[in-house]
């Protein structure tokens, strides 16, 4: 094996990587999406969203029997997708008794229009799920593992036998129920009266109310799918990588990274901007060391907001 | 149909409605004229709940307004046009005209409405897949028409049509309203700056000034009334 | 004098604080005592940033950070002691402030408040990559004291006092000069305060600096206090969070704020973690996280503020109580609208007699134009206002009249056509040298700073003229004065009736000492009394050598305030004249009342 090929192989592999980890990612951008574009909101906690998502789902698939019934194959992720409803219920909730209070008409007058309120609350959400998390699960690392992490698909061997590239079935798996959910969203987004309704809610919150449209509700709707959409991501995630209370800390910026690479307002840019995200994150460890991968995101993520704040995939500019 | 009755309403501690009175009968055609500040705007708002009111009633119906949610009484068959042509910016013509047809109503009415609809703005039709914040201004206006009528309301409120348009679209959409008028045999609200043209096809009318009726009857006794004039140019 | 007044409560603070800490022997509490002074110096150095510009920094740990490891790997390698450290860490911090503020101050909003929350966070990964996850500093056998090492541990929280001592002068000292009246400005309306002739970016990046300052000396501090430093102690979120939570609990944009959230919070947050630690971990987190969420739920802008709402609004319940007797309370200004004010109209006209114009011409506007995409939103438009005059400008909606005021006193620049000032030719200049050359002018939507009294609010329009504090303060009065205000200079702004908050915003213009005022709708939204007392102010100006442009919707008030009136519509003068011929015209009649009035009107 020639060194050029050796250099192609890690390059391709990292590509391939970062596809993967890019396509769960990207849901989880679109989680924050649809609160941040929609709603404009600054939601700290959506990174503890995603941790309580994940011991939710991890509780199911020990403590409810799915182990036993569907198997350590299917198991995980039939335990994920019996997770959605109680994190939509928990976002539901959330916004019902606090967000409400700090968001729409009642913050007129406020400093900053509310969003020192809302950063604060937020905060204060996420240090309480973080910290209550560590009393109630316990600090030390789990997981909801499948079999299929430690298996890979091969592709190739391209360029006589020599360069092949792995594809970790777990990780695989994830991606493409991640690519499924998204364009379940997209479908819903686009071609309901639900979605139709939240996109006015979004675009034009007065005139929404003029046509009928509950804007409060709409807008409690949203905040409890991009709830349940990231804490989604997260049980993909979890398939594969460990997890403890603290998880969420190290995901915040990524969504907002993603999101704001999306273009904010965009729905489904945010799922390329978290691809991009990914897709930087795993090329960027074949020249930087491994241990700066995060503080790469965080450069990049600077990069993109000074030189292109609307975005690569904005149509609504940000309205001042 | 609607009935207004001494109405006080505001954004803070000071009024800009004053023990306000109107009311409109089912198909009539009823202006609001008065200058600018007077608090037409404020009065839709207040109709439509986007503006709370401090004290008074609104009868729609017999029924107690003020005790429904905003965003429920488009349902009840009120469609407000607000002024300054508000659309969906980034959702497309056809998707604005359907969310105008949100209520039940509007649904069960949509194939014959969006037919009308189309024929009376046809270039609503060549346009329906564009972008509605990238139309024009005129355009845009008759989205916002469009959008109202999707509804098939019992009452429709038109905040200022013309505002901001060049005279000839504006009057070209005074003549599509007029003509759907004639045809369709709708209620209608009207709040108008330009007095002439807001009078000239209603039936009754209403001059407001800092926050009152100042001066009501039919068309014909307002235009001869000179303090209409002196409403508009102090002297 | 006031500057020293102002230091006194701090003051008696300070050696409340200390008698307390002299009798604190338990180790621990000690170092909680010091601690709360650290944090409150780190929310301190927040406030001067975000309290005051209204820019959330979600990074300043970033800052906190860079204080820490100077100072620890500064005696690590260098040997150097914490005392020449502490001042090298500050000079860090604010030179931390400028590199982090170049590029980020291009971003406003959202985008700010993310982009700072991610320096400390690659920090964090930097410094844990470099191998420093946990730093101790040097024990000290001989001469401890060169090392800032004390057995007595009273001695920190006495440096840390003096500390706090210094950070809370140099945050009054901004409050009182053009630095904070800039940077408050930049908070209300940050086009507005460039207009004033306020170099923003420079006074953004003179604040980030001070700030890094102080985060720096405050991490600097720290280290020296907790003798170890770990990347996640010092770079991580909760670091950051840290600074926020304690200012924003406490109050934003006051020194008072971030001293009481650290006073309250610290402690409430190190006993729960020293009694319930060892057996529920990270109780303490989940009592400070929900402590936040309460305090926003019931007092969203701080401690401090409600404190003061409530003692507020009990005083003027007060005053109401007393002023309820019949024979010392004025009747309340209820504008009583006739609709068609005949009374006024008398009283109005031998006025307008009162001021002469002179020859002389302030403004000459010749030709200017200025289009926005297809629409020329400005046509052509030419007239000269002469020194004493009243003009009025008028036009339905959206004949341009904002526009115009936009391109005279520079916020845009016309496509064609000259603005000539006291014979200078200043077209396409940027606002604040129109400022500089006398035009001032007000804004259509007011915002005024709910909190601050009238004669502050004020005090900021003075910043163009002002040379210091007290020329501002003597500035303000006397603009306050002129406008009518002198009786309500003390009141807040939020308990002002639109009125007096349109004459407040008057006043803030005057308070530049312009020669030319152009108003914008300074008559919207008022009722009949109120109008006339607007304009009687507006006269008195113009009596006293003022003149002003005017712009307005309605003719009402206007046919008796002005000299002459241009009229606009679609953005083209329509016609000028005196009002008689203004109103008589039937090109105005047209394009006020609708082109088929006069048709009607004749049959």
């Amino acid at each position: 094996m020639t060194e050029g090929q050796i250099l192609l192989e890690s390059f391709l592999q990292a590509l391939a990587a970062g596809l993967l980890i890019g396509a769960i990612y990207g849901l989880m951008c679109v989680g924050l999406a649809m609160i941040f574009g929609i709603m404009r909101v600054i939601n700290f906690a959506q990174g503890d969203f995603m941790m309580l998502g994940m011991y939710v789902a991890f509780f199911i698939f020990t403590g409810f029997g799915i182990q036993g019934v569907f198997g350590s194959y299917v198991g995980p992720y039939v335990a994920i997708f019996l997770m959605v409803p109680f994190l939509f219920a928990f976002g539901y909730a959330i916004h019902r008794l606090l967000i409400t209070r700090v968001t729409g008409i009642r913050t007129v007058g406020m400093e900053g229009e509310g969003h020192y309120a809302q950063l604060v609350l937020t905060l204060g959400i996420a240090l309480v799920l973080q910290n209550g998390g560590q009393i109630l699960f316990g600090s030390q690392l789990v997981s909801i593992r499948t079999p299929l992490s430690s298996v890979a698909w091969e592709l190739g061997p391209f360029w006589g036998d020599f360069v092949s590239v792995f594809l970790n079935k777990g990780r695989g798996i994830a991606a493409i129920f991640s690519v499924a959910v998204i364009l379940g969203l997209w479908l819903l987004i686009s071609r309901t009266r639900l979605g139709r309704s939240l996109r006015a809610a979004a675009d034009n919150p007065e005139a929404s109310t003029y046509v009928g449209i509950d804007v409060d509700r709409a807008y409690r709707t949203a905040f409890a799918i991009g709830t349940s959409i990231t804490a989604l991501a997260g049980g993909l995630l979890a398939t594969n990588y460990p997890f403890h209370p603290f998880v969420g800390l190290e995901y915040v910026i990524v969504m907002y990274a993603g999101v704001v690479l999306g273009g904010i307002g965009s729905t489904i840019g945010a799922f390329w901007g978290g691809m991009a995200i990914g897709l930087v994150q795993q090329l960027s460890t074949l020249v930087i060391p491994m241990q700066l991968q995060n503080a790469t995101i965080f450069v990049f993520f600077l990069l993109i907001v000074v030189l292109r704040p609307q975005g690569f995939f904005g149509r609504i500019s940000e309205r001042t | 149909m609607l009935k207004v009755e001494s109405l006080s309403a505001g954004y803070s501690a000071v009024p800009v409605l004053n023990e306000l009175s109107i009311s409109v009968e089912a198909g009539e055609f009823v202006s609001i004229v008065g200058p600018n500040g007077a608090g037409k705007t404020t009065l839709f708002k207040t109709i439509s709940g986007v503006v709370p009111a401090m004290s008074g009633r609104i009868l729609w119906d017999g029924e107690d307004l003020l005790a429904c949610p905003p965003w429920q009484r488009a349902h009840l068959g009120l469609a407000h046009v607000p002024e300054g042509r508000q659309v969906f910016p980034s959702l497309s013509v056809i998707e604005n005209l359907e969310l105008g047809a949100y209520p039940e109503t509007g649904r069960r009415e949509w194939e014959r409405n969006i037919e009308r609809i189309y024929a009376w703005m046809p270039v609503l039709k060549e346009r329906r897949n564009q972008l509605a914040g990238t139309l024009s201004g005129g355009e845009q206006q008759m989205v916002a028409v469009g959008r109202g009528l999707a509804s098939s309301p019992k009452l429709l409120m038109l905040d200022e049509p013309s505002m901001g348009l060049a005279p000839t679209i504006a009057d070209f959409i005074f003549e599509k309203l007029m003509e759907i008028r004639k045809q369709s045999g709708l209620t209608i609200l009207l709040v108008e700056q330009r007095v002439a043209e807001a009078l000239q096809f209603a039936d009754r009318g209403y001059v407001l000034e800092t926050g009152r009726v100042v001066l009501e009857g039919t068309t014909k006794t307002l235009m001869s009334d000179d303090r209409v004039r002196q409403a508009y140019l102090g002297m | 004098m006031a500057y020293l007044k102002s230091l006194r409560p701090i003051f008696a603070f300070v050696a409340i604080y200390f008698g307390i800490a002299l009798f604190i022997e338990n180790q621990y509490y000690q170092l909680m005592i010091t601690l709360v002074l650290v944090w409150a110096i780190f929310g301190l150095s927040w406030n001067m940033l975000s309290g005051y510009t209204g820019l959330i920094s979600f990074g300043h740990a970033a800052f906190f950070g860079i204080g820490a490891y100077t100072t620890a790997l500064g005696q690590i390698h260098f040997g150097l002691s914490p005392w020449v450290l502490l001042p090298i860490a500050t000079a860090f911090g604010a030179l931390a402030g400028l590199l982090v503020g170049i590029p980020t101050f291009r971003l406003r909003g959202h985008y700010f408040a993310l982009s700072m929350l991610a320096y400390p966070l690659a920090m964090l990964y930097v410094f844990e990559w470099l191998g420093y996850q946990e730093v101790t500093l040097p024990l000290v056998r001989d001469h401890p004291a060169l090392y800032m090492q004390f057995s007595d541990h009273r001695i920190y929280t006495l440096l840390a006092l003096a500390m706090l001592v210094v950070v809370v002068m140099i945050t009054r000292w901004v409050e009182r000069t053009r630095f904070g009246i800039s940077l408050i400005s930049i908070k209300q309306n940050e086009a507005a305060a460039e207009a004033a002739g306020i170099n923003t970016l420079a006074w953004k990046l003179k604040a980030i600096a001070v700030s890094g300052a102080i985060a720096g000396a405050a991490g600097a501090f720290y280290a020296v206090v907790l003798l170890v430093v770990t990347p996640v102690s010092v770079f991580g979120m909760l670091v950051s969070a840290q600074a926020l939570t304690v200012a924003m609990f406490g109050g934003v944009g006051t020194v008072w704020g971030p001293i009481i959230g650290a006073a309250f919070l610290i402690p409430v947050g190190e006993i729960l973690h020293a009694e319930f630690g060892t057996f529920i971990p990270g109780i303490q987190g989940v009592i400070y996280g929900l402590a936040i969420i309460i305090i926003i739920i019931v007092a969203p802008e701080g401690v401090f503020w409600k404190a003061r709402d409530i003692l507020a609004n009990r005083r003027a319940a007060r005053a109401r109580r007393e002023a309820a007797d019949p024979a010392a309370m004025p009747c309340p200004e209820k504008s009583e609208p006739s609709p068609f004010p005949a009374a006024e109209a008398d009283a109005a006209e031998e006025a307008v007699a009162e001021h002469t114009v002179s020859d002389e011409i302030v403004l000459d506007v010749r030709g200017v134009s200025k289009s926005f995409g297809g629409l020329k939103a400005v046509d052509n438009v030419s007239f000269e206002v002469r020194k004493g005059m009243i003009l009025g400008i008028i036009g339905p909606n959206g004949a341009g009249k904002t526009t115009l005021f936009n391109l005279l006193n520079g916020f845009l620049k016309p496509d064609e056509g000259d603005v000539v000032v006291n014979g200078r030719s200043l077209v396409g200049r940027k606002p604040h040298v129109l400022a500089a050359a006398g035009v001032g002018r007000t804004f259509q939507v007011m915002r005024p700073f709910a909190r601050m009294s009238v004669e502050e609010n004020v005090r900021v329009g003075a910043f163009v003229r002002a040379r210091n504090g007290e020329h501002a303060d003597a500035l303000a009065r006397e603009a306050v004065e002129k406008a009518g205000l002198s009786e309500i200079a003390g009141r807040r702004a939020s308990e002002l009736t639109t009125k007096e908050l349109r004459l407040m915003e008057l006043a803030r213009a005057l308070a530049g000492q312009p020669q030319l005022l152009l108003l914008d709708e300074t008559l919207a939204g008022l009722g009949h009394g109120e109008v006339g007392d607007v304009v009687a102010v507006v006269r008195r100006l113009v009596r006293e050598g003022m003149t002003i442009v005017i712009i307005e919707h309605t003719m009402q008030a206007m046919v008796r305030l002005v000299d002459r009136f241009v009229v606009l519509d679609h953005g083209a003068v329509l016609t000028t004249g005196s009002p008689e011929e203004v109103t008589k015209d039937p090109k105005v009649i047209e394009a006020y009342l609708g082109k088929k009035w006069m048709a009607h009107a004749e049959s």
